[in-house]
């Protein structure tokens, strides 16, 4: 691997646009990367014009612009798009980092010069998949014993990441409630009012006291209305449904003045770990602690280990989400409420966030990761590829499936930089 | 232009003559209104030309040439893949195997190739002809029945051309007409009857330009350039420095000088599109293509020494036969004359054009003379799909402006929102 020259590195007041078209969580994700390039210089981020006002708020020192990228804005986009555009030409970037695997983010390259674009890039009409993310969706093809969060995906783009501590803030329950996120965006990652029901009275137990704050998208309106109809009596009068009826400044505001969120793997999970309200979260089916828990110490998943797991989310389910069962288990649901529990369920096991000189990291609190050492070593080997001092490497031999032979035929640069 | 827009896959060969034929052709075609992208194989020949200097046994050296041309053979199909094209336009020695042939047959991908060489000097095209919808050819005679002997029914004849943006009168510095000129010029490479031909002509202020001359001791003080390889801008220059210009056709032939064949060389159409004054020798379908006062015509080694004597001394001749020549390519012969032979004889196989000019109904009035001009840059005509549009910007190299920008974003949110892609 050959290190970028030092001469080549914009200097202290270079101009940067990050473009991030994907969705909520992903946008809340990307702040590793802006907060590492807002110490070098200003910062920009295109993202999609239904999250600017998110984008503010979560990113105050950024300079957001908007784009007409999702399909909800219906296809007669062109002038909206070219006017978009308009404001980003105006500006001189010395690097853009375009972050999405989409044909959308390759075509938005186009606009600027090749070799300024890092990530996602179109020369002379040609999809380009920079080293680095191509190396990290190799990595994801074996899940189970690999691992490295997508906040450090993004966050290691930058010539200077900041240190993982410095993202978020430690996790402190210095608010009042229990917020619970009905769904999140699919809907294989989430669980039935029924079996979320004892898990909002588990966790309205672990905190002791406040209101129960539901929160989701207007679709789940229906959900949060079987949700409260399956808790206890004595818990129905606490809740307050919020379902539909947040802005993303409510959102904010709400979240932020909470003891503890409880979740799937979503959007509103990123920002409680944004603003460091300590998250349990609730992972199944295809959501994976090692790859999208929350970011910064002292949040808890409880991670579903069945055989199958971590599945994709594209194919049907051939166990009828089996998965989903392990947070009905007795002994789970005393350990959510804050009690001991002699023997932890089999098939899950409780994770919890700490950080090394990675990134995020995720070790078990209760119940076992058998491929916890065999991760460390994964996680030594991406600091060296990334450049960064890393976790020391464990006794168990690194699994090195993810070498292809053009690693070591073609040329090869730091982090997200081309096979030039 | 009466057909609709096409889009065109022209697949190059490697490297040889037919490979600047193919580029006149793919101008042409843009000239025409269509859309075209050129598979460029001239890029995997150093890799090719790399196997050669392996210093490995035969075998060993041909497996690797025949899997490094089925590998180019996959890329051609690629690019179909990624393109979509109406028409693949291979031109002769284009690195089509025949695999990827049977394949472009079966996903019903029409498939044309341009011929441009000497049937009776390379019969390789006898396994190849079939495998395309369409031959086109520079020679007659018995060829087509040959053609459809071997299974390919639908060949014509589409004779040679030049390109009058490449091939044009010059004025000349004094500089460079000494650097280039002299009474008597050829340039072209150093087949047999050519050696011996030029032989009788070393007593004349003789230039010969080209390569594979070696071993041609007599003829070595009058070869430029130790038999370099002349790039085609510097052709033009020699064709307009010259009195006259040789044009004699290649023989294989043991002892023939005057070959006498049929079809009609690349360099008479381009010395004439130059107005520049030639001395072609007689090919039997050269005057369906000239008429006797268009260009100045010899039979035998005698009737060309004899036309020397006599032109040289006559420039007004020259002149007046040139100028002839040049009005008679630009009104028949030209690469776009062909091309629109072709596309019109290649109508029947491609497939109805079902694009959709109507997107351009939804554009805001703001972005109409942006687009419009955006148009005019890609060579577009005002009834382009949207689907031509993407494609021919993104043939473009380089940073895109906003327009293009915009349009290829629109193209990706359509491709990924949308549940079924929209018809070319």
């Amino acid at each position: 691997m050959q290190r970028e020259a030092a001469g080549t590195l914009p200097g202290p007041r270079a101009r940067y646009l990050v473009i991030q078209l994907a969705r909520f969580g992903d946008l809340i994700q990307t702040k590793r990367l802006l907060v590492s390039l807002m110490a070098c210089g200003e910062v920009h981020l295109l993202v999609d014009r239904s999250l600017t006002a998110l984008a503010r708020l979560a990113f105050p020192g950024v300079r957001v612009h908007g784009i007409s990228a999702h399909g909800t804005h219906g296809p007669a986009i062109l002038g909206l798009v070219h006017d978009d555009l308009q404001e980003l030409q105006a500006h001189q970037f010395h690097r853009i980092y375009n972050l999405n695997y989409s044909g959308l983010n390759f075509a938005l390259a186009s606009l600027f010069p090749v070799d300024q674009v890092r990530g996602y890039r179109l020369a002379h009409g040609q999809r380009v998949v920079d080293a680095w993310p191509a190396q990290v969706m190799r990595w994801t093809k074996v899940r189970t014993t690999r691992g490295l969060n997508l906040v450090d995906v993004w966050g290691l783009y930058a010539d200077q990441p900041v240190e993982p501590e410095r993202v978020n803030p430690a996790a402190s329950a210095g608010g009042i409630g229990l917020g619970v996120v009905m769904a999140g965006q699919n809907a294989r990652r989430s669980v039935p009012p029924r079996v979320l029901a004892p898990l909002v009275h588990a966790a309205s137990k672990r905190i002791g006291h406040g209101p129960i704050l539901l929160l989701g998208a207007g679709a789940e309106r229906r959900a949060a209305a079987e949700l409260r109809a399956a808790l206890p009596g004595s818990l129905r009068g606490a809740v307050r449904d919020l379902v539909g009826k947040t802005s993303w400044a409510d959102l904010f505001e709400v979240v932020g003045g909470l003891g503890l969120l409880l979740s799937p793997d979503t959007g509103t999970m990123h920002l409680a770990a944004h603003l460091g309200v300590p998250v349990m979260a609730f992972f199944l089916s295809s959501a994976w602690c090692h790859e999208t828990g929350p970011y910064g110490t002292g949040h808890l998943v409880l991670q579903a280990m069945a055989t199958c797991a971590p599945c994709l989310e594209t194919g049907s389910c051939p166990n009828g989400v089996l998965c989903r069962n392990v947070f009905s288990e007795p002994g789970l649901l005393r350990y959510v409420s804050g009690q001991d529990v002699a023997q932890f369920p089999p098939h899950v096991a409780a994770m919890a966030s700490t950080v090394d000189s990675l990134g995020v990291c995720f070790r078990p609190d209760a119940g076992i990761d058998p491929f916890m050492e065999e991760r460390q070593s994964f996680r030594a080997a991406v600091a060296r590829i990334a450049g960064i001092p890393g976790p020391a490497p464990c006794s168990v031999p690194l699994d090195e499936s993810w070498i292809q032979e053009r690693d070591w035929m073609l040329p090869q640069t730091l982090r997200g930089r081309a096979n030039e | 232009m009466n057909e609709p827009m096409r889009r065109i896959l022209i697949v190059l060969p490697m490297y040889g003559g037919s490979l600047p034929i193919g580029r006149y052709c793919g101008q042409a075609l843009r000239i025409l209104g269509h859309v075209v992208e050129y598979f460029e194989a001239p890029g995997f020949h150093s890799a090719f030309s790399a196997l050669k200097t392996l210093r490995v046994g035969t075998d060993r050296l041909d497996y690797l040439e025949n899997s490094l041309l089925q590998v180019v053979s996959q890329a051609v199909l690629a690019k179909v893949e990624a393109f979509a094209p109406d028409l693949v336009l291979a031109m002769a020695q284009a690195p089509l195997s025949r695999q990827a042939l049977k394949r472009l047959q079966r996903d019903k991908v029409p498939t044309a190739m341009w011929f441009v060489e000497d049937h009776e000097v390379f019969p390789y095209w006898k396994a190849f002809a079939p495998l395309y919808d369409t031959f086109a050819v520079i020679q007659k005679g018995n060829f087509p029945a040959c053609l459809s002997e071997v299974g390919q029914p639908n060949a014509f004849y589409l004779p040679l051309a030049a390109d009058p943006s490449v091939h044009h009168p010059l004025s000349l510095s004094p500089l460079e007409r000494r650097k280039y000129g002299s009474e008597l010029s050829f340039v072209g490479a150093g087949y047999p009857n050519r050696r011996l031909a030029f032989r009788q002509l070393i007593n004349y202020d003789l230039r010969i330009w080209g390569n594979d001359w070696d071993g041609e001791y007599l003829l070595t003080p009058f070869l430029q350039r130790n038999g370099q390889r002349i790039d085609t801008d510097e052709v033009v220059r020699i064709f307009n420095a010259s009195t006259i210009n040789i044009n004699l056709h290649s023989s294989v032939r043991p002892g023939t000088l005057i070959a006498g064949g049929d079809f009609v060389n690349p360099r008479t159409f381009e010395l004439a599109a130059c107005g520049a004054f030639q001395l072609v020798d007689r090919r039997t379908l050269l005057p369906e293509l000239f008429t006797a006062d268009e260009l100045a015509v010899f039979d035998s080694m005698s009737g060309l020494l004899q036309a020397v004597e006599h032109y040289r001394a006559n420039p007004e001749a020259r002149a007046e036969i040139a100028a002839r020549g040049r009005a008679r390519v630009l009104a028949e012969h030209t690469y776009v004359h062909r091309m629109d032979t072709l596309m019109a004889h290649l109508q029947s196989l491609m497939s109805p054009k079902t694009g959709d000019p109507s997107w351009l109904e939804e554009i805001p009035s703001d972005l109409r003379e942006d687009l419009d001009r955006l148009l005019v840059k890609l060579g577009l005509n005002p009834s382009a799909s949207f689907q031509d549009v993407v494609c021919a910007v993104r043939g473009q190299g380089g940073r895109l402006g906003r327009l293009e920008t915009a349009i290829l974003f629109l193209d990706e949110w359509k491709k990924q929102y949308t549940p079924k892609r929209p018809e070319k």
